[in-house]
């Protein structure tokens, strides 16, 4: 939809870096206070798409013991995991030739859906996936989950189960901008104001997309408006390339339309986008291992057979703990 | 919004069968009003304080059967309606989850009748046709609604009577809001053919380039349906009544095409530059290059003087070349809405004196429906208090409104509504404000309906000279 002004993304998808701050530390203390009272965190998606927490462990005096044992994950490692994820997304869409939209949209989506939860509620994994498939279905590039579930060994009931949620978490607000099409605008701009040769442009164009790509996977795409994030890609393809003067289109463009902001103001916001590409952290092997392992207890899933049992269980008191659920969110 | 999401997922009232969902508990259900191929229609009332005994149509979509979720009708329209808040466009004021069966249930604000209905109680009723002023503000007002979406690169696809709604009693008596929005799209995107999408809808409103097999539409084929719409608002009849041929994938529609030609004259290469390229023009395998028309003539049979500013409109949204074809912003400033009688908010009800208003009847409703889509015990509501007391001649002369023949009502998608409240998170959400708006019917509806109405289609008579069962349209 062309009008990004009125439009979910712009009122309601677009933070300050403090509002993220507190968003990420909420989901994650609500997340550390469940598993001191359950044991563990990670939600279950029943069939019909209804969620509960762990039920609390029967051997009570037991379990505290372990309870204690049990590490939660904190804000940082939580970024980490998704960064990982976000990766493992890009991958997967790529393996399957998607085009970059729906790579975008899955990842914005991705993004979004980690505002509401912690990674010790929902895995990130299943979380990226049914994200991809839902970002297909809104794109208008169907697949079938059974294909996607496929085409990654996974089992695709899983993708359905979460659809739903996924949908809840985005308070269905699943229109977004990506700033790929912003760059082709900007591009096409371009080549009025500046007389260059086509492949030049080109050039830039092409990587502008990878520097975009870069971007989208940090937190920017929560922070700025996807023409600003374009204008950050653009400015940084050009310095590789010196096709034009940057600041030059800028002024130019900024007395063409009526934007209020100064160049300056524009300047220090692309220096803003710069900085969280260059923040930008990909956990290590190692971090990886120590964060996963804290996970798998935090998931409970340190003793198969008991996890196995709670699923078994759950069908029957379900009903009691998601009625608990409504609680933690608001903690 | 925020967490709550997280929080709304309770609804786990599905003990065994007929609990009501928590958030079904905030709404006294009157009963359905339609139903279609993606599901059922009802009409609720919000019990809430701050909106009590507020109407709401409520359009539940089905899970999709082939076991490939949420479906991607419902999920298209909620996405659109959440990103289109305009006056004349319908406003969902809610979206539920019944997480017992994966269904989705659509909030809207009421809308008490649509042009179809306005249309048939004209005709068949009344047998007198609708006022000049209630035909203009009816059009301007469906214009100024389309104009916003094609401003925003939305095409709605499946323009029809019975997709345009208009309030009842109230704020906002009279006004027009555009509806069902399952098939529309955004269209910087490429369109994937109709026939893709395996989608079904009216030929009727269809414009001729997608009969001839245009791949890519753009915003022009709604415009095209404003003008077949504006000419069964003069003459209480569809303008291009063809034939449809039912096949799989998009079959051409040979008589449809017929049908336009003999009142609009065979369209000819320089009055349509482009019609060379169309598939079906160019194959021609029915050799429908060869027809001849004569005496074509719109005004005759839309009874105009072919010098008033309402045939000049008329004839450029009926332009063959869709190129030349009038916009909706462009017909908005059109002279016609310059003239007197000049159009107003409240479509039904003429500003002047003298006018005779006319009590359109309110939807029927069935009251032994529940939201299951199975007849129930509930005693019927004194349903149709507010609704039924105003008009409701003749027709529905028990209180208890009969439905109406599925096709009637049913089929307009719900509509959609301006967004901004959404308030997903919490089953709640309604409480907030929420305002006039929406219509709802949806069409989809269970399979059997969905048989059920072919049948009916397959039955020449139907009942109801002229008027096919509103077609719904479309499915997967």
């Amino acid at each position: 939809m062309a009008d990004f002004q009125t439009s979910t993304h712009r009122t309601k998808w677009i933070f300050t870096p403090q509002e993220l701050a507190e968003k990420y530390s909420a989901s994650n203390q609500r997340a550390i206070q469940i598993l001191e009272k359950y044991g563990s965190t990670l939600m279950e998606v029943d069939v019909d798409g209804s969620l509960s927490y762990p039920e609390p462990h029967i051997a009570a005096k037991d379990s505290a013991e372990k309870h204690s044992r049990t590490k939660p994950v904190n804000i940082e490692e939580e970024q980490f995991m998704r960064v990982f994820y976000e990766n493992k997304l890009q991958e997967v869409c790529n393996n399957f030739h998607f085009p970059h939209k729906i790579q975008a949209t899955a990842l914005i989506f991705f993004k979004r859906f980690y505002l509401q939860w912690s990674v010790m509620e929902h895995h990130p994994k299943n979380i990226m996936l049914t994200c991809i498939y839902a970002a297909c279905k809104i794109e208008e590039n169907h697949v079938s989950a059974e294909e996607l579930g496929k085409g990654i060994s996974q089992d695709h009931q899983m993708i359905l189960n979460n659809e739903m949620l996924v949908y809840q978490s985005l308070e269905f607000d699943l229109i977004v901008y990506a700033p790929y099409r912003s760059v082709e605008g900007f591009v096409n701009d371009m080549e009025e104001f500046f007389q260059v040769a086509d492949d030049q442009f080109q050039m830039l164009k092409g990587t502008s997309k990878m520097e975009v790509d870069k971007i989208m996977l940090t937190d920017a795409p929560l922070l700025f408006p996807p023409g600003q994030l374009a204008l950050a890609a653009l400015r940084n393809s050009n310095a590789q390339h010196k096709v034009l003067d940057f600041e030059r289109y800028l002024r130019s463009m900024l007395s063409h339309q009526n934007y209020s902001r100064t160049v300056q103001e524009l300047l220090e916001a692309l220096d803003a986008v710069d900085s969280w590409v260059r923040r930008y952290k990909f956990p290590s092997e190692k971090d990886l291992k120590h964060i996963n392992r804290k996970l798998k207890s935090c998931w409970g899933q340190s003793s198969h057979d008991e996890s196995k049992k709670r699923e078994k269980k759950s069908k029957h008191k379900s009903k009691k703990s998601s009625n608990e659920t409504h609680a933690p969110s608001h903690g | 919004m925020g967490d709550g999401t997280a929080a709304s997922t309770t609804n786990r009232g599905h003990s065994s069968s007929s609990n009501k969902p928590e958030w079904l508990q905030q709404y006294d259900l009157i009963g359905k009003i339609g139903e279609g191929t993606y599901g059922l229609v009802f009409l609720a009332r919000t019990k809430s304080a701050a909106n009590r005994g507020k109407s709401i149509a409520i359009k539940k979509f089905k899970q999709s059967k082939d076991g490939d979720g949420v479906s991607p009708t419902a999920i298209r329209e909620i996405m659109l309606l959440r990103e289109i808040p305009h006056e004349n466009v319908v406003k969902l004021v809610n979206v539920h989850i019944n997480h017992a069966d994966m269904s989705l249930y659509l909030a809207f604000d009421y809308a008490e009748h649509d042009l179809y209905e306005i249309i048939r109680h004209h005709r068949d009723k009344l047998n007198h046709s609708i006022n000049q002023y209630t035909v203009k503000s009816l059009l301007w007002q469906l214009l100024n609604g389309l104009n916003y979406l094609h401003s925003n690169w939305i095409i709605h696809r499946d323009l029809k009577p019975s997709n345009i709604l208009v309030m009842g009693d109230g704020e906002e008596h009279g006004v027009v809001k555009v509806a069902d929005f399952g098939l529309a799209r955004i269209y910087q995107a490429p369109l994937k053919p109709l026939s893709e999408n395996g989608v079904v809808v009216t030929i009727w409103y269809r414009a001729p380039e997608l009969l001839l097999g245009a791949k890519h539409y753009t915003s022009a084929v709604d415009m095209w349906a404003v003008g077949c719409i504006f000419a069964e608002l003069l003459t209480l009849k569809p303008l291009f009544q063809g034939a449809e041929v039912k096949a799989m994938s998009n079959p051409f529609q040979l008589d449809q095409l017929d049908k336009i030609f003999k009142v609009l004259g065979h369209p000819t290469l320089e009055k349509w530059p482009t019609l060379a390229n169309l598939p079906h023009w160019h194959q021609d395998v029915q050799h429908i290059q060869g027809h001849k028309y004569d005496n074509a003539s719109l005004y005759n049979v839309v009874h105009l003087p072919p010098k008033s500013p309402a045939y000049d409109l008329l004839s450029k949204m009926l332009e063959y070349d869709p190129r030349k074809r009038i916009t909706a912003a462009q017909a908005l400033e059109h002279e016609y809405f310059r003239i007197e009688p000049l159009h107003g908010r409240n479509a039904l009800v003429p500003c002047q004196p003298g006018e005779k208003v006319v009590n359109y009847p309110t939807r029927p409703v069935d009251t032994t429906t529940d939201f299951e889509g199975t007849t129930s015990i509930q005693p019927s509501q004194p349903v149709s208090s507010g609704n039924a007391a105003g008009g409701m001649p003749g027709a529905h002369p028990s209180n208890r409104s009969v439905p109406r023949p599925m096709n009637v009502v049913g089929m307009q998608r719900m509509p959609h509504q301006s967004m901004q409240a959404y308030n997903l998170t919490s089953q709640a959400g309604m409480g907030g404000g929420m305002n006039p708006g929406g219509i709802p019917m949806q069409r989809g509806a269970a399979a059997q309906a969905h048989q059920q109405q072919h049948l009916r289609r397959k039955d020449p008579g139907m009942g109801m000279p002229g008027y096919p069962p509103q077609q719904r349209s479309r499915r997967f």
